[in-house]
């Protein structure tokens, strides 16, 4: 399991398990993660029990409560009716095909957050859906298949979990569930499996950094 | 021997829980729900406290907690979870929303962060899970200091990995490994955590 790729390293989920990542894109982006890889739950899962033994094991404090138990059964009285309004079914607008996880679903409906699509190369495109105080992006990749993404490197940190389809890097293969983080320093090329076409959630914190002087220009439109 | 009475009391004790759950998921029986809140409710209070909640914030954020677990208790499966993980991520989760919520109304500075829920069952059932539980916690004590640390300050003290780093005035390196090498000793001590 040294291999790159797949899964990610254990302080994610530790993040993750503990409630402490730093942003909602994180949140969103693990916990997108985290219901389409089996092992990523298993990860989480096994962390979570971790947290019930530890609240099980605190001690409550001396400081009395501020309301009874009797408080919450009269609130849970006479609120009964107007229960957990559903999810909306918001998640109407976006489309089947791009096959979102749950989490994102949720997320966009209640952001109120639209997927649009803008031209990011030949044969890709791009849909931003959250920009962070400090440059960070959440976004959707949706790729043709046999599409190549050229050799560049990151100046930030990057993950990209596959939603639908599959891509490559080198030899590795990326399939639905599976993240690849990229670091500054890392240099990779992308290539989209013939098989059908992929799309991807990313994460990424910092500009993407294209060798060829044409590519780097063509960022200006993109905004990546 | 001791440990082992101890850690049969808490096995029936996790037993005990899980099954005044089921009781307020089936039949939403308000004594059962009684004895989950003298027994949870101080802790998920003490729990918010540690993140650096107010008081008062706390106590709102308490009850939220406890009303979520009467509306959802239906939902628990105590195949998956102990009552003590299921509400754990109740209690978890309602904090980051209200922190994301604070967030997004530009109360609070992102970047000094803190604030996320989740899933009835045969005798037997209860019982191994019940004891998954309690292998976790000895798992844990099983593990070397510097480990067992940083687990304890990301759940108790809702620290992130690199605020872990900067409290302990370690590298970011360092920490991750010790977050590595404490979830491979536990996947061992539990196989795979199931």
């Amino acid at each position: 399991m040294t291999q790159r790729g797949h899964v990610l390293d254990d302080s994610w989920y530790l993040d993750y398990a503990a409630g402490t990542l730093g942003t909602e894109a994180q949140d969103v982006m693990m916990a997108s993660h985290v219901e389409l890889s089996d092992e990523a739950r298993g990860r989480v899962a096994a962390l979570e029990t971790l947290g019930g033994a530890m609240l099980d094991a605190s001690d409550g404090e001396d400081v009395p409560l501020g309301f009874s138990v009797e408080d919450i059964l009269r609130r849970a009285g006479s609120e009964e009716d107007e229960t957990p309004s559903a999810l909306p079914g918001a998640t109407a607008v976006v489309d089947d095909s791009l096959c979102l996880p749950q989490a994102l679903q949720d997320y966009l409906a209640r952001t109120g957050t639209p997927v649009r699509w803008g031209f990011l190369g030949p044969g890709m495109r791009k849909a931003i859906l959250w920009r962070g105080e400090h440059g960070e992006r959440l976004w959707l990749l949706r790729a043709q298949p046999g599409v190549a993404i050229p050799h560049h490197g990151h100046r930030g940190s990057e993950l990209t979990l596959v939603l639908k389809g599959s891509f490559w890097d080198g030899d590795q293969e990326y399939r639905p569930g599976d993240v690849e983080e990229a670091y500054p320093g890392v240099e990779h090329d992308i290539r989209i499996d013939e098989g059908g076409e992929c799309v991807c959630l990313a994460l990424t914190e910092g500009k993407l950094k294209f060798e060829s002087p044409v590519l780097r220009a063509f960022q200006v439109f993109t905004g990546l | 021997m001791t440990h082992d009475t101890d850690r049969r009391r808490s096995i029936s004790d996790a037993a005990r829980l899980a099954g005044l759950l089921e009781r307020v998921g089936r039949q939403r029986d308000a004594q059962a729900f009684r004895a989950l809140f003298d027994h949870f409710a101080p802790r998920i209070r003490s729990f918010l406290m540690n993140r650096r909640v107010s008081a008062a914030l706390a106590d709102d954020l308490t009850q939220d907690v406890m009303l979520a677990i009467w509306r959802r208790a239906s939902s628990f499966d105590a195949a998956k979870a102990s009552a003590a993980t299921w509400i754990y991520t109740i209690a978890r989760n309602a904090h980051i929303d209200h922190y994301r919520k604070a967030v997004r109304a530009r109360k609070i500075d992102e970047h000094d962060p803190h604030f996320q829920p989740p899933d009835q069952p045969l005798p037997d059932d209860l019982y191994e899970r019940a004891e998954a539980g309690q292998s976790v916690a000895g798992a844990l004590s099983g593990l070397p200091d510097d480990q067992r640390l940083v687990l304890e300050l990301a759940f108790t003290e809702g620290l992130s990995h690199s605020e872990i780093a900067e409290r302990l005035d370690l590298p970011l390196g360092t920490v991750k490994s010790r977050v590595r090498l404490a979830m491979n000793k536990m996947r061992q001590g539990l196989g795979e955590w199931k």
